[in-house]
């Protein structure tokens, strides 16, 4: 068999791997609330994250990504070397795939494209010196650690404490939820339509300016608005009303469950759009190494991979992940579809505002901060505060090990194949 | 694997509240039975009552400790710990203080005198309403702190209310009975016994209504 096969069926089993571990991982947590909640059932919610995540990989993922990940090194060093750049990815998928996956056999929810950045460093130190590495963006990263958890807390806490005053506390809590559920459906929908754009279909070459991007997303909004208002209520009659209502909802909670799987469905969108090219990125830097057995400074990521690398993030959400969701379904009566709905859609809209002022987050670390800006706002029955210790440490060391383990990888792999 | 971010959200801790408010409503009849037993003189089944609140009082007790136990330092809840554990004390103490009365009404087995059998009686069926209305509280509650709603609130507001108005009957009748008994018995030994059984079944409502006064301050805004 011809070594290219070889080696591009492993990259790509490696490949499978560490997708296959971002999706019990990150989007297991991601779906969390809305299963906890039951705003989703365990199947439905399965199915919705495979599906829209397939959907934002391949609609808005990144078709073009830079060779190493997040330029955290200069591929230029390594011009002359594309084995090494080759070796270097699969220790580097190895590396955080193992991470990932450890994490979430340990409960931790950490961040998959620090777990690959870390990995990509603790390459480039090794083949190119510590001097290639940008520490500035390193230094950035560790910001975020704080960045996307205090952000994500604010506004979070912040659209509940106003559901809590407006709707919550009003004497009649369905009637103000229809009241403000235009409202609610114009931001979700402004989130939607300004992150496609901003961050989808900007790899789609749609270059169109503030002012056009305005322009075409309220109207879009506003008649989603509309609409979402008759479908929201139309679900309501359906579900709560003529249905058999078997988790037993009020008529408004029965309003914000519709809306929680319009912002669960946001979630896994952006999880398709975003963290699938952690995964993919390093495959297609070893592809087209085989391909052309040259260092290109930018590639091109085949549809192909990206629509598997969706699926393999889906099916390990399905694989590793139902488990947890099950777990989640069964022991978190805690989470109603408001708190659900705050926690999801204050983390969707933290990642696109925070990505917006180029501030740098996490979609898993935004997600942990939601939670916990609900549970500031008194908003959850008991949150065991003593968890965020346990997760603010694996955020750190997620980096270095990620590092230290790329190092070591590589070094073994080299000693084989080099 | 374990839970991911799910493994922020612990147990709350309304659920076993909820438990130990019904363990003490199950009391009021075996209560009631009990002195309706004593009072009767021909009772043989007022230890075999007594063991019954004895052992729910223990099974209350348990829950209490579980609850305690597993609210540690770093657990964030919708109302303030320190207040919930007082609530949760109270409401323990009706159960004591039911237990306590059994006791004391067993210390002297010639019964209660016949010319205050139906005081006693009366105060007892004043004791048991305030008591029977916790389970129902907490249930409101555990509703409250989930919606936030006000229609809620208002409810849980009226049923303190009520549990309120029903220890100040209750204040009422122990006070009329304490004159009774000193203007009726000659006996310093009974006149003692019977004042501090009265005292001890005074003692429920008011813990009652103390542990609803704790729930007023949770929802207060």
């Amino acid at each position: 068999m011809n070594i290219d096969v070889i080696i591009l069926s492993i990259a790509t089993l490696i490949g499978l791997y560490m997708a296959a571990n971002i999706g019990a991982n990150d989007l297991a947590n991601a779906m969390g609330t809305a299963v906890g909640s039951r705003a989703l059932t365990l199947k439905q919610a399965v199915i919705i994250s495979i599906i829209a995540n397939v959907l934002g990989a391949t609609l808005a993922g990144g078709y073009v990504t830079g060779t190493i990940s997040k330029g955290i090194i200069d591929p230029g060093l390594l011009m002359d070397a594309p084995n090494n750049l080759m070796l270097g990815m699969f220790a580097a998928l190895i590396a955080a795939g193992l991470w990932v996956h450890l994490a979430t056999y340990f409960g931790l929810p950490v961040s998959t494209t620090h777990a690959i950045v870390g990995a990509v460093v603790g390459f480039g130190i090794i083949s190119v010196g510590a001097g290639a590495v940008s520490w500035g963006k390193i230094i950035s990263i560790a910001l975020s650690w704080v960045i996307s958890p205090v952000a994500g807390a604010l506004i979070a806490g912040g659209i509940y404490y106003f559901l809590e005053k407006r709707v919550m506390a009003a004497g009649d809590p369905y009637a103000a939820a229809v009241h403000y559920a235009p409202g609610m459906i114009f931001f979700v929908m402004l989130v939607l339509i300004l992150s496609f754009i901003f961050k989808g279909l900007k790899n789609l070459h749609l270059e169109l300016g503030f002012f056009y991007t305005v322009l075409l997303t309220i109207p879009c909004a506003a008649l989603a608005a509309m609409f979402g208002r008759k479908w929201v209520r139309w679900q309501v009659h359906v579900k709560c009303e003529l249905g058999p209502n078997p988790q037993g909802f009020s008529p408004a909670e029965c309003l914000f469950a519709q809306l929680q799987v319009l912002a669960a469905c946001y979630v896994a969108f952006a999880h398709g759009a975003n963290d699938v090219a952690n995964a993919v990125g390093p495959l297609a830097a070893i592809f087209s190494v085989v391909e052309t057995k040259s260092v290109a400074l930018q590639v091109e990521v085949p549809f192909w991979m990206l629509f598997i690398g969706g699926i393999a993030v889906g099916g390990g959400l399905y694989v590793f992940g139902t488990r947890v969701l099950e777990t989640i379904g069964k022991n978190i009566t805690e989470i109603t579809p408001i708190r659900g709905f705050c926690a999801q859609f204050g983390a969707a809209t933290t990642i696109l505002i925070c990505s917006r002022l180029g501030l740098p987050v996490s979609t898993t670390h935004v997600l942990v901060g939601s939670v916990v800006g609900v549970g500031l706002m008194r908003g959850i029955g008991a949150l065991d505060l003593r968890i965020l210790k346990n997760i603010g440490f694996s955020w750190v060391v997620t980096l270095p090990f990620t590092m230290v383990l790329a190092m070591l990888i590589y070094k073994v792999l080299a000693l084989f194949l080099l | 694997m374990r839970l991911l971010i799910s493994s922020l959200f612990h147990r709350s801790p309304f659920e076993d509240l909820q438990k130990h408010a019904d363990k003490v409503k199950e009391c009021t009849r075996l209560f009631r039975e009990a002195v309706v037993c004593h009072i009767g003189q021909e009772c043989k089944r007022f230890d075999l009552l007594t063991e019954q609140v004895a052992r729910l009082e223990s099974e209350a007790d348990d829950i209490k400790r579980n609850i305690r136990n597993h609210l540690p330092r770093g657990i964030l809840m919708p109302v303030d710990k320190f207040e919930f554990f007082d609530y949760l004390r109270e409401q323990d103490k009706v159960l004591d203080e039911v237990e306590e009365a059994l006791f004391w009404l067993s210390f002297r087995p010639e019964g209660i005198p016949a010319e205050l059998a139906a005081d006693i009686h009366d105060l007892i069926e004043a004791v048991i309403p305030p008591i029977e209305k916790l389970p129902e509280l907490v249930t409101l509650a555990r509703e409250y702190f989930k919606s936030r709603s006000e229609k809620q609130r208002t409810r849980m507001k009226s049923l303190i209310r009520d549990i309120r108005q029903h220890e100040r009957e209750a204040d009422h009748l122990e006070r009329e009975l304490k004159f009774k008994i000193f203007t009726t018995i000659k006996d310093a030994l009974v006149v003692y016994h019977l004042v501090r059984l009265v005292e001890h079944i005074g003692a429920i409502a008011d813990h009652a209504q103390n542990a609803s006064d704790r729930m007023r301050a949770m929802i207060a805004t």
